[in-house]
């Protein structure tokens, strides 16, 4: 099972599903990562945390930790 | 009809996800000047307002801070939540003014169904229509608003264009209000998320029906390239390309350095010409005053009481706009959501949030605003945290004092060092910042109690280049409210600390004989000093200055302080009674500090050691009782004020004796 903290830089994978038994999931899906949309991961913060992906139009920075309840098909 | 009460007046209430140009309609609306910054989370609290008169439009305005949905995570999610539900003043708004960014409107419409959905009469804006023309794409109100069955206009919230289309709706929502009373409104409740997906989906499926593409006559093959997804068409490419560079690991720390360096040493060096014309002018005006009013009470008070106590802070002025300007711009480009970033894995390990960035930044500022800012983090201990520490980062009350004694430190004007110099001491700041956060994060039983889920979601908005009016309008803002805080205060105690100076011993009996006159004047008011009021209560104070290597001048001078930092400085210019035959303020507060003995000894008062010692102490001494109040206000709980005032200011006296002594020790006198 891939996660979003999985993909590579420039990476673009369609998201599954999302693990809502992770604390900010509520809102992670608020946000816009929902199953089926795509999403692109465009820039890394030093430490290579949080990570910066682009969907629906902007860039959304996460924490690794929250990524990976994003999970890619 | 219904006899209109008092507080019947209509409440149209904006409401929008964070950044997506609520305040800067509000300001269109209302006629106010509320600060605009490109962050998604710049307002953090309500605000209310009339509508402009010349609209003809009776209604109260309510600007709230941004939420993504109507379920709110952090405090100031919660308030704008509140205020749709619940105003303790102004009830349920009439009519709701949903603000959404066109170039993402899959996103936005999320809360504007769930507003929809909980029974709001709602009138959609859809903002920064000008980024998606700029894309060549547009979108089509009449569609969305038949889709949505609710309002749609487009406005352009960088010239107005679509205001009278606004004003019209409100108009016509608003009679209708008043037919058939205030919407009948429901709270939203989510059990589990697959509402929230299901109407992603359908906001998707909208997107996709009134987004269309303006054919372009050039560019259709590359605009044909972009569509291939419809949902990464808007992205702004040359922001990523940016952002790989400022989010670089090598060189986006050394951007980020080099941003926060340059905007420290600037204050000091471009704040300069405007400087000496401020400090000329009050010299000169302190001169003029006492020559044509000579040797009495009032033109002592007048002189050396108003003209040099508030000039000798007003003198500052100029470097505090500098430094605001800087911040405006930073903040309009976009840069402060990537600071956050970048600097969200380092503070997470001190118990801080990268959200934390922008609270404390804008602490450079002041402090009360960055307090209030903290708002938009989520977990509460991160919160109390940034709270706690926001004292420590150098707002721009201290910028007077750091100034003047740097000005003694560095003489000849050289103002490369200065601005180095005033560098350093900011980034002293921070890091003791960061040290005392993570000390506290460690032993945190004490202070900080709460333990929850901690995160970091956060839009980064396009770069944008920063309109100069949006700057202008911040600056300015900051300014007066700069003003009319620290101006009063200055005001009345600069009369107070003069009066205090000056009595009982008003007219001191000296032996004149063979003295010039300039001597006379200066022996006279040396005696007027002792003699005065404020030398009986200094002796109070002498035993705890003496360990500093300070007397009892320094000491009221810094008791003073506490009602305001500035107060320093003008008490200074009082106390050292600086008037002479110099014609720049500034310079003549310095002849007369570096003069200045301990009384009884004919030891230097200001030497290096004790002014780097000052330096330190208004570095730490949390000396500013607004800032108290909006602590407890905040934080909710008089524990971390309580803890402030004594570590902060205890650290202050501590530290501020270890550096002078320790000076001394080495041979720095
Ligand atoms: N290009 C463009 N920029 C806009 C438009 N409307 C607002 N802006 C800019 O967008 C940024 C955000 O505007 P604000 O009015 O502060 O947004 P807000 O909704 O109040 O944001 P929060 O208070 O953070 O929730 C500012 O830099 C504005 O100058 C628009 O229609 N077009
Ligand atoms: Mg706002």
């Amino acid at each position: 099972m891939r996660k979003a903290s999985d993909i590579g830089f420039g990476e673009k994978a369609v998201i599954s599903d999302i693990d809502t038994s992770h604390p900010s999931s509520r809102r992670i899906i608020e946000i816009g990562f929902t199953p089926g949309q795509e999403i692109e991961l465009v820039n890394k913060s030093i430490f290579n945390d949080p990570l910066a992906f682009a969907l629906r139009g902007t860039v959304i920075a996460i924490r690794k930790r929250e990524a990976d309840c994003i999970i890619i098909i | 009809m219904i006899t209109q009460t008092a507080h019947s007046t209509p409440l149209v209430t904006l409401v929008g996800p964070p950044n997506s140009g609520k305040t800067t309609l509000f300001n269109y609306l209302s006629g106010k000047h509320y600060k605009t910054v490109n962050y998604p989370g710049s307002t953090v609290d309500y605000s209310v307002s009339k509508m402009q008169d010349k609209f003809n439009i009776n209604a109260n305005l309510l600007d709230s801070p941004g939420i993504i949905s109507l379920i709110p995570a952090s405090p100031d999610e919660e308030v704008s939540v509140h205020s749709l539900y619940k105003h303790p003043k102004y009830g349920n708004p009439d009519l709701i003014i949903a603000t959404a960014d066109s170039t993402q409107l899959s996103r936005h419409l999320l809360l504007v169904r769930q507003l929809l959905e909980s029974g709001f009469r709602v009138i959609v804006v859809l903002t920064m229509s000008d980024l998606l023309n700029k894309r060549n794409f547009d979108v089509s109100t009449k569609r969305l608003s038949e889709l949505l069955n609710c309002d749609v206009i487009k406005l352009d919230g960088r010239n107005g264009t679509g205001l009278d289309k606004l004003l019209n709706l409100i108009e016509i929502n608003l009679n209708n209000s008043l037919l058939s009373g205030k919407p009948d409104t429901t709270e939203y409740k989510l059990d589990n998320s697959s509402p929230l997906i299901n109407m992603f989906r359908e906001s998707e499926e909208i997107e996709k029906e009134v987004i269309f593409r303006v054919a372009s006559t050039k560019n259709i093959s590359k605009a044909d390239k972009e569509l291939q997804i419809l949902s990464n068409y808007q992205i702004d490419n040359t922001t990523i390309k940016i952002d790989r560079f400022l989010l670089h690991k090598y060189w986006g720390i050394f951007g980020f350095f080099a941003i926060m360096s340059i905007t420290f040493t600037s204050v000091f060096w471009l704040a300069q010409p405007l400087m000496n014309l401020v400090d000329k002018t009050f010299g000169f005006l302190a001169n003029f005053a006492q020559a044509s009013l000579g040797d009495t009470w009032y033109s002592d008070l007048i002189s050396n009481g108003l003209i040099s106590g508030i000039g000798s802070v007003l003198v500052f002025v100029p470097q505090i706009i500098i430094l605001f300007l800087i911040l405006g711009l930073l903040e309009d480009s976009g840069y402060l959501a990537r600071g956050a970033m970048l600097i969200d894995k380092p503070l997470s390990k001190i118990g801080l949030n990268g959200k934390s960035f922008v609270p404390m930044l804008s602490g450079f500022a002041c402090a009360i605003p960055a307090i209030m800012a903290a708002r938009t983090i989520s977990n509460k201990r991160e919160r109390l945290l940034t709270i706690f520490i926001i004292p420590l980062i150098s707002c721009s009350a201290r910028l007077p004092v750091y100034a003047l004694l740097i000005g003694f430190l560095v003489p000849n004007h050289n103002q490369w060092l200065g601005g180095v110099i005033l560098a350093s001491i900011y980034i002293f700041g921070i890091i003791s910042s960061v040290v005392i956060s993570a000390i506290i994060n460690k032993f945190s039983k004490f202070i900080l109690r709460n333990n929850d889920n901690s995160s970091f979601i956060l839009e980064l908005p396009s770069y944008r280049m920063p309109k100069l009016s949006v700057v202008i309008n911040n600056t300015v803002t900051n300014a007066e409210q700069y003003i009319k805080r620290a101006g009063p205060t200055i005001l009345a105690l600069s009369i107070a600390i003069w009066m205090l100076s000056y009595f009982p011993n008003n007219n001191p009996k000296i032996e004149a004989k063979g003295l010039s006159s300039e001597q006379v004047i200066s022996l006279k008011s040396s005696e007027r000093l002792a003699g005065s009021y404020s030398a009986q209560l200094g002796k109070f104070i002498q035993p705890v200055m003496t360990p500093l290597g300070m007397d009892w001048r320094v000491g009221v001078s810094l008791v003073s302080a506490f009602a305001a930092r500035e107060v320093f400085v003008s008490s200074l210019a009082m106390i050292f009674r600086v008037t002479d035959s110099s014609d720049n303020l500034q310079s003549s507060i310095l002849h007369s500090m570096r003069n200045a003995e301990i009384e009884g000894t004919n030891q230097k008062l200001f030497t290096p050691a004790t002014i780097l010692g000052l330096i330190v102490f208004f570095i730490f001494a949390l000396q500013c009782i607004s800032t108290i109040s909006i602590s407890y206000k905040e934080s909710g709980t008089w524990r971390i004020p309580l803890f402030q005032v004594l570590i902060f200011t205890g650290l202050a006296y501590i530290f501020t004796f270890i550096t002078v002594n320790g000076l001394r020790a080495i041979g720095i006198n």
